[in-house]
């Protein structure tokens, strides 16, 4: 197993005309990944590296079977990419666009999860199960080179640094059961947590690593899971962004709504929560192998 | 971005929400006109995007024939909060109860806040009495009917004759936060008079900077601007270049930093300061195509006097060519004038066409380029160090 994408997914790549799509679409090609569809409206009937395009996901899906879907679409395609997407029936919605909008965001990750769809995104490189697929840019030209195959998932809020996590992984004898850019954006489809309970209920999983940063409540809905037995594999964490706490940008709005929501939103009170409920720190990467080790013996 | 007080209550009245009449000056003579204009009493509140004016003695309510000498103590002062140089007049508006009305967002969810108990002490009560204050989430594909809002009014302890105006004020104010694209939208005080009738008192909001490109009526206040002009000059280069925005911001420190791909940025400005080093400024940059917000990025870097040497330090690149930002960076150090013996420039820069790259950072001579797999923390280590030594060789102050 492996968590989202495994040898099974059949990939639409939404968008697959431009220039990021078409490229991406390549290098996945390259690494073995069933890519079944291209979609881009008005350019039904071309194809793409071999690959058929079609006017509507419905169309792809009615065709191919497609169950996942990469997004290149710009900003103001997004919402209604991914809408469309989930509706098709897709079951793993990838959308790569960063800065959405808050209201086209929220809208869209309603709507996949209204459908039943798994949004990844927003502002991510993509997902890797070494080995066996992956969608998006993830590993660029060379993913086995930066993802070999292994039993530790990991789940960042960034895209470059699930690579940085991967080569530290690697230096230290490990490898990856599946990696996952969540999204940089503050609203992604899905929370960390969520993507850690997936890796606790697969078997090829033995520890995750996350990467957290400040802003949001995903690692503190983390700490708290792990503290409720929800997750009982080992979690390595690492997180970011101290250094801004030394430096109050200007002065934000004092508004009551904000106030509720800031509490745990420091990477210091992150890292506090994580350690008290018992995921092991790593103040850098080349800590993480360490950190494994104490908990895998 | 966070509104002025006077654009967000134009913003309001465009929407048909009740808003307070009132106008901007600039001069304690105009304040004072707009003040007799009025008559009674006025609100003078000094224009700085930002709450908590109330609590700093910003907002005064004075009389129509005070207001331009209590405008001549406003006018000019330095706060906590910025430099007070406009101040908003506003007619006195006839409140006999307060509420707070919010909209903003969770991680995932547009949210409503709602109290009964508005005013300058809400923090008080959200401290003392949290269950004085309702916040729910709002489906944003269904969004906030009048019945709805009325229904959670309902809830928050709003009874009588209000209860229908306040949930339909709500409902439209949500339009209105959607419409505009706003991240934040703050009512407090949500005023109710002795008659019954509604007025938006205070009135914030914060727009999305993601939506700005669809709302041109909104991207072009002066007042926004940053002052830093090596600020302003990034500033520029994003609005001229569509796409993902380059962000810089100075700090006090003597290293200057081009970090990238936001996590690696982060990590390795918390690793420069816990070895001692101080940054000149925080930056991200998107790999994206393109190299015209990276050169503002590095013109910045070069041209802040702060600034004693450059970090470049990306993630491994995995979808962008690496020599791209070494491109910049040769236009840059020629446009600057920049010694490289003088001033250490760092490469941490991994990824595709780094042969290319690394090509042409010796053609500009003097830089040191990482062997590729050197970790983060090797690189953040190895600018403090060399910081350090120029600093040591050459001095604190002026770079040469």
């Amino acid at each position: 197993m492996s968590i989202l994408i495994d040898k099974s997914t059949r990939v639409v790549v939404q968008g697959i005309t431009g220039n990021q799509g078409r490229y991406d679409t390549q290098l996945a090609l390259n690494y073995g990944v069933n890519i079944v569809a291209g979609v881009t409206p008005g350019r039904g009937g071309e194809e793409v590296e071999g690959v058929p395009v079609f006017d509507t996901v419905a169309a792809a899906v009615a065709d191919t079977d497609a169950n996942a879907a990469v997004l290149y679409v710009p900003v103001s395609g997004v919402c209604d990419a991914v809408t469309e997407a989930a509706e098709a029936g897709i079951r793993v919605i990838l959308a790569t666009t960063e800065n959405v909008p808050r209201h086209d965001a929220v809208r869209a990750v309603a709507a996949a999860r209204n459908a039943g769809a798994w949004l990844v995104g927003f502002n991510t490189n993509g997902v890797i199960s070494p080995g066996k697929c992956k969608i998006g840019g993830i590993g660029g030209d060379n993913p086995d080179a930066l993802y070999p195959s292994g039993r530790i998932g990991v789940v960042s809020r960034s895209g470059g640094m699930s690579a940085e996590i991967a080569m530290a992984l690697k230096a230290s004898g490990h490898g990856v059961s599946t990696a996952v850019s969540m999204g940089g954006d503050r609203t992604t489809g899905r929370s960390m947590c969520e993507y850690l309970e997936l890796f606790e209920a697969d078997d090829e999983t033995d520890a995750m690593v996350i990467y957290g940063e400040p802003g949001t409540g995903n690692e503190a809905e983390v700490a708290a899971a792990i503290r409720s037995n929800r997750l009982r594999k080992p979690v390595v964490a690492i997180v970011a962004g101290r250094f801004q706490e030394n430096h109050p940008r200007g002065v934000s709005f004092g508004h009551v709504a904000a106030m509720i929501g800031d509490e745990a939103d420091s990477a210091s009170a992150k890292i506090r929560l994580l350690k008290e409920s018992g995921a092991e720190i790593a103040s850098s990467l080349d800590e993480i192998g360490q950190a494994l080790e104490r908990r895998l013996g | 971005m966070n509104l002025t007080e006077d654009i967000a209550k134009r913003l309001m009245r465009r929407f048909s929400l009740p808003v307070p009449d009132g106008a901007a000056g600039e001069t304690a003579g105009k304040v004072g006109e707009l003040a007799a204009e009025f008559g009674g009493t006025v609100a003078l509140k000094a224009l700085l995007p930002t709450g908590r004016r109330g609590k700093s003695g910003l907002v005064r309510l004075v009389d129509a024939a005070d207001a331009e000498s209590v405008a001549t103590e406003m006018l000019g002062r330095e706060t906590e909060l910025g430099l007070v140089d406009r101040i908003y007049v506003e007619k006195g508006a006839d409140i006999a109860q307060e509420l707070y009305l919010a909209f903003s967002f969770s991680d995932r969810m547009p949210m409503l806040t709602i109290s009964i108990d508005g005013g300058v002490e809400i923090e008080q009560v959200h401290a003392a009495t949290p269950e004085r204050i309702v916040t729910v989430p709002i489906d944003p594909l269904k969004g906030l009917r009048p019945w709805e809002a009325i229904d959670l009014w309902s809830r928050a302890g709003l009874t009588g004759r209000a209860l229908a105006d306040v949930g339909r004020l709500t409902s439209r104010l949500w339009r209105a936060f959607v419409d505009l694209d706003a991240e934040m939208i703050e009512i407090n005080p949500l005023a109710i008079s002795g008659a019954g009738d509604l007025s938006m008192v205070g009135t914030m909001i914060q727009i999305d900077d993601g939506a700005l490109g669809r709302h041109p009526e909104l991207s072009d206040f002066p007042s926004q601007r940053p002052d830093n002009p090596r600020e302003r000059l990034v500033d520029e280069a994003n609005r001229s270049n569509p796409g993902g925005d380059a962000r810089y911001v100075e700090l006090d420190g003597d290293i200057g930093l081009l970090v990238a791909g936001g996590g690696a940025g982060l990590l390795q400005h918390d690793m420069i300061v816990d070895l001692g080093g101080q940054p000149a400024n925080h930056s991200d940059t998107s790999p994206a195509p393109g190299t015209a917000k990276t050169e503002a990025v590095l013109d910045a870097v070069f041209s802040n006097p702060r600034s004693r040497s450059l970090l470049i330090g990306y993630n491994h690149l995995q979808m962008a060519p690496v020599d791209r930002v070494v491109e910049a960076l040769a236009n840059s150090v020629q446009r600057n004038n920049v010694d490289t013996s003088k001033f250490p420039i760092i490469l941490r820069l991994f990824g595709p066409r780094e042969t290319e790259a690394r090509a042409l950072a010796d053609r500009i001579g003097g830089i040191t380029y990482l062997p590729s797999g050197t970790s983060l923390s090797e690189g953040a280590r190895a600018i403090v160090e060399a910081t350090r030594k120029i600093v040591a060789e050459h001095g604190e102050g002026a770079k040469t």
